[in-house]
């Protein structure tokens, strides 16, 4: 068996802002095998992109991780200065970013953009070698040479997300995060970026985590998924399993609402309502208020919440597995 | 690129003709001429002050003389002054403009190098106590009323402590047996400068290409020590050191002209620089800088002012176009004989043949800035393509 690159432990943060903290993370745990790829799924608001920006060590200025520990390649992230998280970022953990159209500086050509990544992490190389790695890149991502000299926005959108996933590979990192790399795509964009990503992760036995609304897309990029729900992960395992057994019903629920998943043809089922709002402390199962059918013990506040194993390395929250 | 420079160069000659027509009439609209004065000495005889029109060709109607003048100017002839008589206005020029050039070049240079600096340091350390004792200082700076400010700098530099000469472009007295003229002396003082200047441009020009980050900035901090020596060593040979004790007259007298209008002017820029920093500090670019573990020091000066430079260059051009009638007032102030002196002091004798010249070259500046402005935009940001149509 493969050994553990990332593992994040009940990782907790929240945001400090004048109505209180929102605790966006919530005794989060994970971890990620090389060459594995990890799906993270969840409604928007829900900390997808909270959990990807601890990884970084990158979040708000106001946000704060209270408890918990994130280690990668056993070492320990939670904590460390800032001249040493210079070091593990982009070479440890690189990111896509949600929204990556912008994230190009506009008046830097995209080879220099992606040559200062490397000279950061690697100054003994030399330049000629730098264009040679970033050609071959290219080539692995479906892009031109001649992209090196262009400036962002002689790009199109696909061919900027195409670069940016170049740039997240330039310092070969242990581990890349995909935060909704196509939210901003046309569909077939969408796709061919989808399989340009597939492709380069099973290339390179990448470590993938593969962040996204789209419980579909979950399902064809990754091996290893959770679904998180108003900050917390209610269940989490290989994905096939969860897939073919879902035990919560929030999975349950979207996996219903989610258009040919898995062939056979059922009603979609519609997800009502709004996830709660963070700033108040949930007594209970959170997700309750919109769940088709709770069974009596379900906001019974005396019940522990905590995920517990319900065949070899599938979990999910305690109370649904009761009732389920 | 060469298309539209040819078609900006032709609105700009249509432009051009049009100001010089409006200036014209309009110093002829002010009542008298620069010979009236004859009129009130009772020893002249009647007739002298119809003569002096006459040589003058003052006598013609005025629309006459207006093509006259439009003519002989795209000819390359404007005239002679009517006051030093036997100077044309090109002599007067060509002795003034440097020593304006030289004084405003150098508090642009520095008050958009500090003010940017400072502007950019402000949005970094945006909501700390510098950054708002800061501020209001540029605020102030920014706001106060020059001429009286300038006037209290004067008091206290120049009167009260002493430090500074009160105004002037050198002490006479230590000229007297100078074997050159002054202006001899500013222009090695010019090409010096701008020598130096070339230089490090060219130091700038041939590092850029170095991947080695550290070894850029070391070569580049060595050509910088290299300069230093250079003109300790150029200071001190041959002619330059009969001319050391005199140059370092002018620039004494320099200090506290530059230093004044500094203060006035870096402000503006610090104030725009902020504002423009902080909008840039909220992009995903930046972002992204800090996941690739670039320093915070680099995004801060290569990405976030690098793009907000644009809009502060903008105004930064706008200001150059105002040297010259921005100079008129503190070289009144500061007894500065430069182009702002001669403006003023042509326009109030009327001698309209220098005023003319001096308002003509202000146009020329001004238009000529705004070409530059527009090609160095397509540089700074590669957004910005000039299209040859359109
Ligand atoms: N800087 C911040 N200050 C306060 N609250 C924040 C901040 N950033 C995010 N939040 C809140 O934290 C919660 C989680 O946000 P996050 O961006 O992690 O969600 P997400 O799952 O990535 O959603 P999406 O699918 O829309 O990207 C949201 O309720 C959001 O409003
Ligand atoms: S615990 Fe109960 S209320 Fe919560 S999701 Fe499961 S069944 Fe629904
Ligand atoms: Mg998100």
């Amino acid at each position: 068996m493969s050994k553990e690159v990332l593992s994040v432990k009940n990782l907790n943060m929240h945001y400090e802002t004048l109505s209180g903290d929102v605790h966006a993370v919530k005794d989060v745990s994970f971890s990620v095998k090389e060459g594995e790829s990890f799906g993270l799924v969840g409604e928007s608001g829900c900390g997808k992109t909270s959990v990807a920006m601890s990884l970084l060590q990158l979040q708000a200025d106001n946000a704060k991780i209270s408890s918990g520990s994130i280690q990668l390649d056993g070492v320990e992230l939670v904590g460390m200065n800032e001249s040493e998280l210079r070091k593990v970022r982009w070479d440890g953990i690189s990111i896509v970013f949600q929204g990556a159209m912008n994230a190009w500086n506009p008046v830097v050509k995209v080879g220099e953009q992606i040559r200062e990544a490397i000279r950061e992490h690697y100054p003994e190389k030399s330049k000629a070698e730098n264009t040679e790695k970033i050609e071959s890149l290219f080539k692995m991502v479906g892009l031109d040479a001649a992209v090196i000299d262009r400036f962002p926005h002689e790009l199109s959108g696909g061919m900027k997300q195409r670069a940016i996933i170049a740039l997240a590979l330039s310092c070969d990192p242990k581990v890349v995060i995909a935060d909704e790399p196509t939210t901003a795509l046309d569909v077939v964009i969408q796709d061919q970026i989808l399989n340009e990503i597939k492709k380069v992760q099973q290339l390179l036995g990448l470590s993938l985590i593969y962040i996204s609304h789209d419980i579909a897309v979950i399902a064809e990029m990754t091996d290893q998924m959770a679904v998180m729900y108003a900050g917390s992960i209610v269940e989490i395992g290989p994905t096939e399993k969860v897939f073919s057994t879902p035990k919560h019903a929030y999975t349950r629920l979207l996996l219903e609402s989610t258009p040919s998943v898995v062939g056979e043809k059922k009603k979609l089922r519609s997800l009502d309502g709004e996830p709660p709002s963070l700033i108040n402390e949930i007594i209970g199962c959170s997700f309750s208020p919109r769940c088709p059918d709770p069974s009596s013990d379900c906001e019974n506040p005396i019940k522990e919440m905590g995920l517990v194993e319900i065949e070899p390395g599938h979990f999910a929250d305690n109370c649904c597995v009761d009732c389920g | 690129m060469g298309e539209y420079i040819i078609k900006r160069t032709l609105q700009m000659t249509v432009v051009f003709f049009l100001f010089l027509v409006f200036s014209y009439l309009l110093f002829n609209a002010i009542p008298g001429n620069a010979f009236s004065n004859l009129l009130l000495n009772p020893d002249l005889p009647p007739d002298a002050y119809n003569r002096v029109l006459e040589l003058y060709g003052l006598d013609k109607p005025l629309f006459e003389r207006l093509q006259l003048y439009i003519v002989n100017f795209f000819k390359g002839d404007f005239g002679y002054s009517y006051k030093s008589f036997p100077k044309t206005p090109i002599e007067l020029i060509s002795e003034r403009l440097p020593r304006t050039l030289m004084l405003f070049a150098i508090v642009n240079i520095v008050s958009f190098y500090t003010g940017f600096f400072i502007g950019k340091i402000l949005a970094w350390r945006r909501g700390s106590q510098s950054e708002t004792w800061i501020t209001l200082t540029s605020v102030f700076s920014y706001t106060v009323f020059y001429p009286w400010f300038a006037l209290m700098m004067l008091w206290v530099f120049g009167y009260k402590l002493g430090w500074l000469p009160i105004g002037k472009f050198l002490y006479p007295e230590k000229w007297y047996d100078a074997p050159f003229d002054s202006d001899i002396v500013f222009s090695s003082m010019i090409k010096f400068t701008i020598v130096v200047s070339l230089i490090q441009f060219a130091a700038y020009l041939a590092t850029r290409g170095i991947e080695s980050l550290s070894s850029r900035r070391n070569l580049r901090f060595a050509s910088l020590i290299a300069i230093f020596i250079g003109s300790y060593f150029y200071w001190n040979n041959g002619a330059a050191l009969i001319k050391k004790p005199y140059a370092a007259d002018i620039a004494y007298h320099m200090i506290l002209p530059v230093m004044v209008v500094t203060i006035v002017a870096f402000a503006g820029t610090a104030l725009l620089t902020r504002t423009t920093m902080m909008e840039v500090l909220k992009e995903d670019y930046i972002l992204t800088a800090r996941a690739k573990g670039i320093s915070q020091k680099r995004i801060r000066d290569r990405h976030a002012a690098r793009t907000a430079l644009l809009p502060v260059v903008t105004s930064f051009i706008f200001t150059i176009v105002t040297i010259i009638d921005g100079s008129v007032l503190t070289e009144q102030i500061f007894s500065w004989p430069g182009m702002g002196q001669l403006l003023l002091q042509s326009v109030l004798e009327e001698d309209i043949p220098v005023a003319m010249a001096c308002f003509s070259f202000v146009g020329v500046f001004a238009l000529v800035a705004h070409l530059l402005a527009d090609i160095s935009y397509s540089y700074l940001d590669p957004r910005i393509r000039i299209k040859s149509q359109g």
